[in-house]
């Protein structure tokens, strides 16, 4: 079943009695937000151009976020009841001030400070405090919490890490029968469905799409996001089946096998948070990184990892060099793409695919 | 570190280096005056000379003491209590600027893979770790890399590649970004906890006990360089100024490198009075200083002094710059009493790791402070953090305190995305709009 659209689905949890929240991402405590009975509907790559941005941003800042200030600009957030802004770099950074302080954002403008470069007992100390400023924010926002609705919310959270994780594992150990588009339209749902109903649609997907994979070159692919648009159907073209992922927007945000636990519903978020996939954005050494791309290739038997370096993105561009050569080191053949959002893929990049895949052993 | 290392050191730093300025200074011939500027500031020899010994001996610390890379935005007081030589590539950038070798060296960073959009401090640091390439003969490999991200993230993206290319630890300051001021002390407690972790972290590496009278005795160091660097800049206040914000660029790297340390001190001390001096007695840095103007973002480096004529010849004087202020305004926040809690507070809270309604009202106050007429806002290409916002920084400066401003977009050093005739173009319209307004005439009086 395909899932609605992002805007119809925001309108739809409002007419439910549902707050809206527009959380401009990387990674967040949706946890928080949920037990408030708030929707948090995410803003990577809306289709609102990057035109009404230009005045305000100069041309070498990512597409993500010319996109979201164009979108927020034309009015597109207009369904949220407030902004989250969650750090991930610089770019995001100085958007997350850009829209409350110098262009007038009137509605409530939150920001969350995930640690960066550490994962140690300070950083979680840390962690746990922002966690509760952001807690106080979204009392202000959108209500307290009712009576043991976090606690229902970090069992949603779990839910969902749970049936993500089934699904990747199935379509790592090719019994997942789905194209490269359709795999990813089912996760990326998740970038705005309440959480429950995101658990039902992924577990109807992995059940309805069971059987063997499409025989194919199986491939890990690393990046943003799965961008341009017009790249998976050309994989699947291509014979190419993306076998796992290291895309910041979907196989870096969930916490792969068991979950950590603590006794508390908030320090059960902090450990789950920085439990994360090793990401650019949060500063995680190359190293880590390494092992983890390492890792997705080894179980998912993929013949090399293809990076989707998005123009302007930072974090992912400064990584890219040490990580592609890292893997070469350790046999895994790689190839390093440099990509805009958009509709089709450049005859160039095209090319450059191919004779990757001609050459792979 | 070898015994032997040591020995050299100190004999290249006391006698043979001091030997070979002083030659090199008797040698110097004195340009001829310029009709345009007033008198140059006799203190840019001994800069001259500080910045040549700085890394003059920087190439003989290897061995004989750990040496550190540091971010210009790093607490170095903690590692020169250590005994750490400590050298700062977003310095040893800027400088590769200077001589126009930025796109050469970076070209090496490029060649690895790295994006020619990545912030060119970077892809210089980066090219001249892989190639060695450097205008100062050599820099000594570092044994320790110490990073506060409190200036941008970039730094740390930097810093990761350069402690997978050395093989050697990275000690990160992570500074949360501060959204007004409800979060700060929660903030401020995490990057004091930090600070204290890392003098766990340096005294296991140096293999030496925290010596926190040495420690105090660099925090206070360090507190009167930056105040004198603070009154250095309060001189521009004075019409005409007696330097000009192009200059101040220049003497700006003392404070950047060698904060902490007597030497640093001792320049200011000398700059200070000297510039004291010449606005006593009225000496212009442009003579016919007509229009003051606030400069925003770091300097182009390989264009300051082209930039400075191009001012100068329309008697425009950049007098004040929100860069130039990040080292002098936090000084007074350095109490002695408590000083990790102070270091947290000064590094935490500097103005590029706060908001653009910060960045506004700084904008302002300095714009007020110096009694300007107007300002340049140089969109550095590969900066983010400090040039994303300011096309409406521009216009909020139109509104208050109500003053015009150009975007000039360039690099720090990467000239390749510089084209000089567009920049005249783009200022000399500038200009020509600000005598339209009849403002800066010899009449408004500025204050010291
Ligand atoms: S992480 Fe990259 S893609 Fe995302 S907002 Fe930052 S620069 Fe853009
Ligand atoms: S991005 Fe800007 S602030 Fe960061 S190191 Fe580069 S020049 Fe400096």
């Amino acid at each position: 079943m395909t899932p609605p659209s992002r805007r119809a689905y925001a309108l739809e949890q409002k007419a439910r009695g549902r707050k809206v929240a527009a959380v401009f991402p990387a990674r967040y405590p949706a946890e928080l937000l949920w037990a408030r009975d708030v929707c948090p509907v995410e803003v990577w790559d809306p289709p609102a151009g990057t035109q009404a941005a230009q005045a305000h941003l100069q041309a070498n800042v990512c597409s993500v976020v010319h996109r979201a200030l164009s979108l927020w600009l034309s009015g597109g957030t207009g369904a949220a009841d407030f902004l989250l802004f969650s750090h991930a770099c610089d770019s995001l950074q100085n958007l997350s001030t850009l829209v409350p302080d110098l262009l007038g954002e009137g509605r409530p403008c939150l920001f969350f400070y995930p640690p960066k470069g550490r994962r140690d007992d300070l950083a979680e100390g840390y962690l746990e405090r922002q966690l509760e400023a952001l807690s106080e924010r979204l009392d202000e926002a959108a209500g307290r919490p009712r009576e043991g609705a976090l606690e229902r919310a970090v069992a949603w959270g779990e839910a969902r890490t749970r049936a993500l994780n089934d699904l990747y594992d199935a379509r790592a150990g090719g019994r997942l029968a789905a194209s490269n588009g359709e795999f990813y339209a089912a996760v990326r749902a998740c970038e705005y469905l309440w959480p429950e109903e995101a658990v039902l649609r992924l577990d109807a997907f992995r059940t309805e799409r069971s059987g063997p994979s499409a025989s194919g070159i199986p491939l890990v692919f690393s990046g943003v996001l799965p961008q341009p648009a017009g790249l998976l159907p050309r994989l699947d073209d291509l014979g190419v089946r993306i076998a796992e992922d290291d895309f910041i927007a979907c196989g870096r945000r969930f916490v792969r096998g068991s979950l950590p636990h603590s006794g508390e519903p908030l320090p059960t978020v902090a450990r789950r948070f920085l439990a994360l996939p090793p990401c650019s954005t949060a500063g995680s050494p190359v190293p880590d990184r390494l092992d983890f791309l390492t890792r997705l290739a080894g179980r998912s038997s993929a013949r090399g990892v293809v990076f989707l370096a998005l123009k302007f993105c930072e974090p992912e561009l400064f990584d890219v060099p040490t990580l592609a050569e890292g893997l070469r080191s350790r046999g895994i053949p790689c190839l390093v793409l440099e990509v805009e959002m958009g509709g089709d893929v450049p005859a160039q990049t095209l090319t450059r695919l191919e004779a990757f895949l001609e050459s792979l052993p | 570190m070898s015994a032997l290392a040591r020995l050299r050191y100190r004999l290249v730093k006391d006698a043979l280096l001091p030997a070979a300025l002083a030659l090199k200074r008797g040698g110097k011939k004195s340009r001829p005056p310029d009709p345009l500027f007033g008198p140059p500031l006799k203190s840019t020899s001994d800069l001259r000379r500080i910045m040549a010994r700085h890394y003059a001996l920087a190439s003989h610390a290897k061995g004989a003491m750990p040496v550190a890379w540091v971010t210009s935005g790093a607490p170095v007081e903690l590692l020169r209590a250590f005994g750490f030589y400590t050298v700062y590539p977003e310095n040893h950038s800027a400088l590769c600027g200077a001589r126009k070798l930025g796109p050469e060296i970076s070209a090496e960073a490029e060649a690895r893979g790295y994006s020619q959009d990545l912030c060119s401090y970077a892809r210089v640091d980066l090219g001249h770790a892989f190639s060695g390439k450097t205008p100062v003969g050599s820099l000594p490999a570092p044994d320790l890399l110490f990073c506060a991200n409190n200036i941008c993230q970039t730094v740390l993206y930097w810093f990761k590649a350069l402690s997978r290319e050395y093989g050697i630890p990275l000690v990160l300051l992570d500074t949360p970004y501060l959204h007004g001021g409800r979060d700060e002390a929660s903030a401020f407690a995490y990057v004091e906890d930090q600070l204290r972790r890392a003098v766990t972290d340096l005294e296991r590496f140096a293999r030496k006990d925290f010596d926190e009278a040495r420690f105090l005795q660099v925090l206070e160091s360090s507190r009167r360089a930056a105040r004198l660097w603070g009154g250095v800049l309060e001189t521009l206040r004075r019409r005409p100024a007696p330097m000009t914000i192009f200059d101040a660029f220049v003497h700006l790297m003392p404070i950047v490198s060698l904060r902490g340390l007597p030497v640093c001190e001792r320049y200011y001390e000398g700059l200070l009075a000297e510039l004291r001096d010449r606005a006593e007695r009225g000496v212009a840095a442009v003579p016919g200083e007509r229009h003051r103007l606030l400069w925003d973002n770091i300097a182009i480096w390989f264009a300051l002094g082209p930039l400075a004529r191009l001012f100068a010849e329309h008697g425009a004087v950049p007098v004040v710059a929100t860069y130039t202020h990040a080292w002098a305004e936090t000084a007074h926040q350095m109490d002695l009493q408590n000083p990790f809690a102070a270091l947290a507070r000064t590094y935490g809270g500097i103005f590029l790791n706060r908001d653009l309604a910060h960045r506004r009202a700084f904008l302002e106050a300095l714009s007020r402070e110096y009694a300007v007429d107007g300002a340049v806002l140089h969109s550095a290409r590969s900066c983010k953090p400090y040039s994303i916002g300011q096309y409406d920084l521009k216009q909020s400066l139109r509104e208050t305190p109500g003053i015009p401003s150009v975007v000039l977009e360039a690099d720090m050093t990467d000239h390749r995305v510089w084209s000089e005739a567009q920049a005249r173009t783009r200022l000399e319209a500038f200009f020509e709009a600000l005598e339209g307004r009849g403002i800066g005439g010899s009449s408004d009086q500025g204050s010291a």
